[in-house]
């Protein structure tokens, strides 16, 4: 299983490398390469990952620890484990579908349409931003607009719009992703190029064997005192997790 | 014999002499007679109209004379009870001669969303030509265009709606619903028509897009989820409803009246409305008649007692009385009738109550009021006065008929 993921790795790098040194033509197909990497790399194979997550109001602010698997693009669980109060609150999302559980209400709650829009949790994160994070390689096309150095590295500010029937509310998105995959911004425009919300790499840092985002900030422009900050602490990759892990089930009886 | 007092000509001549004996109190209670007959006229037709427009209203918003769904919709309108499009048998019932308009629709709850904002609204995927004649939408585009054909890839949005969510002309929105597999299907659309419409309600509640391109969304093939039809005639739906549950015995096919139950209460209520309008009314107006003949009589005892002195017999005292009271009613309604006629008449560009249409449109009535003549209210309001008003002086006229003729014309 590892290795022919990592063959698939070695020739997306491959590919970004080579299409990067021939700048120019198919600069399209570069742009989508680089984001489908990135994208890839973030996500890996599999993954654990414990973070906090910081929300920022003008009057208060509080801190919540999850525990998070992913596996493939497909599957995520995220499980809060601290504070008492909110421990036990989890999501699992498969694909499109997206259910939340409450231990105080010990009910499974399938999240509908109506409110993939709203906060996820309370942060600054919609339902959306979670569940439709991969929509970013096939619902838009992308382009190249400028290469910038960010720590020696080279960095690829790609812009991308949205395909016309693209379930996406946003005019266009610009992401600046580093030679390494790492994304280092994400800024969200509406359709008359203004700026709504943006979420920013502050931190880097390596953890389970590579380097990642540690530090992502998400701050609507509007409201420059409010912000959500996601801090991960540790996390491992490419571990194999079992089917079970992403069920009705686990979400509502944890085994671990 | 002097005279003839058999001759019922005497009776109506008496009577109307005595009735100009005291012209400015004849032409008094004449007057408020007549008042109280136009305002039953003019008010019924003012609140009929408005009644009228409120229901032609409802049935252009989606409603439609006869609507058919699959069993259950109409409890619970969801993507779960649907039907298969129109099969030959039902086509041939809809292509009914007293048929004027139909068409399928798929009509599923769903929540447009925009850079800033979302709202749950009803998704209405149409048949853009079908819905000539059947719904407001076709004419209620007032920016942009209309959908083109049932495969359109735009959306048309209410223009209170595109305000609230911040967007306009020319810009995407999301469209999220549930599928038939019980997921989410959403999709990305561009506002290419705002629609105005009364009430404005309807203008945040529906979003329409081509029929073809929901039943792609949400994963629908060929199925509606209903088929709306307008008939000739509003009233009289029944023989196109026996044929059309001929033609499709396993759908759900119900009229108006069945579906808005509410419009049926509205038009109740109004007749209702109208009728104690005229009870008090005619109260008024009674009080002022039995006061007016009692009047009369009371300062003709002594002619009374003449009269039957001379042999006229009392019931054709009583019959001078109501002469007299019919001649005053007959006058009153025509005056009154003529008056309203002329005001209706004047009104028909519509009272303008746009001043106060706020809170007009907040119970559902437009802020421009078109009177609707109806014979039927007409016919009531002058049956009642009439009626009643005779009625109401067999009280005068008994006592006038009532008297012992030497006591009368002794009396100082």
């Amino acid at each position: 299983m590892a290795l022919p993921v990592g063959m698939k790795r070695y020739f997306l790098n491959l590919a970004v490398l080579v299409c990067a040194l021939g700048a120019g033509q198919a600069r399209a197909e570069d742009a989508s390469a680089i984001v489908k990497a990135a994208i890839e790399y973030w996500r890996d194979v599999s993954s654990v990952a414990v973070f906090d997550m910081s929300i920022h109001r003008p009057d208060w602010q509080r801190t919540m620890t999850m525990k998070v698997w992913t596996r493939g693009n497909k599957e995520s669980l995220v499980r809060v484990t601290a504070p008492a109060k909110d421990a036990g609150n989890s999501t699992l999302l498969l694909d499109n579908d997206m259910w939340s559980y409450n231990p105080k209400i010990n009910r499974v709650i399938k999240i509908p349409s109506s409110m993939m829009n709203q906060s996820w949790m309370g942060s600054d994160f919609s339902n959306n931003d979670l569940a439709k994070a991969d929509d970013l390689i096939d619902q838009y096309r992308h382009t190249l607009l400028s290469t910038e150095r960010h720590n020696g590295r080279k960095l690829y500010v790609i812009e991308a719009l949205p395909n016309e029937t693209a379930p996406v509310v946003w005019g266009r998105e610009v992401v600046k992703i580093r030679d390494d995959h790492i994304l280092m911004e994400h800024a969200f425009y509406d359709q008359s190029g203004v700026l709504v919300k943006r979420l920013v790499t502050t931190e880097l840092k390596m953890l389970g064997g590579k380097m990642v985002a540690a530090r992502e900030r998400m701050q609507k422009a509007d409201k420059p005192d409010e912000w959500t900050e996601i801090v991960t602490r540790e996390a491992q990759f490419g571990i194999k997790l079992p089917d079970s892990t992403f069920t009705l089930t686990n979400l509502r009886n944890p085994r671990e | 014999m002097p005279f003839d007092a058999g001759s019922p000509p005497l009776v109506v001549t008496l009577a109307w002499r005595n009735l100009w004996r005291h012209a400015r109190r004849t032409l008094m209670i004449l007057f408020a007679f007549a008042l109280g007959v136009w305002s039953m006229v003019v008010i019924a037709a003012i609140s009929r109209g408005s009644m009228e427009q409120q229901l032609d209203k409802a049935i252009l918003t989606l409603t439609g004379h006869i609507q058919l769904h699959a069993p259950g919709y109409r409890d619970d309108p969801a993507i779960e009870y649907r039907l298969a499009p129109p099969d030959a048998l039902l086509r041939a019932a809809l292509a009914g001669r007293e048929v004027s308009a139909w068409a399928s629709r798929v009509r599923v709850p769903a929540v447009i969303a925009s850079e800033r904002e979302s709202a749950g609204v009803t998704l209405v995927g149409i048949d853009p030509a079908g819905e000539r004649g059947l719904s407001f939408i076709p004419a209620a585009v007032t920016a942009g265009r209309y959908l083109e054909s049932p495969d359109d890839q735009g959306l048309v949005l209410g223009r209170k709606l595109a305000e609230r969510l911040e967007t306009g002309l020319g810009r995407r929105v999301v469209l999220m619903s549930q599928d038939v597999n019980n997921q989410l299907g959403d999709r990305g659309f561009r506002v290419v028509g705002l629609f105005d419409t009364q009430p404005r309600q309807a203008e945040e509640a529906y979003v329409f897009i081509g029929r073809a391109t929901a039943q792609q969304m949400l994963k629908l093939n060929d199925a509606v989820t209903e088929i709306a039809v307008m008939i000739r005639d509003r009233d009289r739906p029944e023989a196109t409803l026996d044929r059309l549950r001929a033609a499709a015995p396993g759908l759900d096919i119900e009229p108006w009246t069945v579906i808005e139950p509410l419009l049926v209460l509205t038009q109740k209520i109004t007749d209702v409305i109208l009728i104690i309008w005229y009870a008090i009314v005619f109260a008024a107006m009674s009080f002022g008649l039995i006061n007016t003949l009692l009047m009369a009589v009371f300062e003709r005892t002594r002619e009374f007692g003449l009269f039957q002195a001379l042999g006229m017999p009392p019931r054709h005292i009583l019959g001078q009385v109501l002469v007299e009271s019919l001649i005053l009613l007959l006058l009153a309604l025509l005056l009154g009738n003529l008056a309203a006629w002329a005001t209706i008449a004047s009104l028909k560009g519509g009272i303008d109550l746009s001043a106060v249409a706020e809170g007009m449109e907040l119970v559902g009535i437009a802020p421009v009021i078109y009177p609707a003549w109806a014979p039927a209210d007409m016919l009531a309001a002058n049956a009642l006065v009439f009626v009643l008003g005779i009625a109401a002086s067999l009280y005068p006229a008994w006592r006038a008929a009532r008297h012992v003729p030497v006591e009368a014309i002794t009396r100082v």
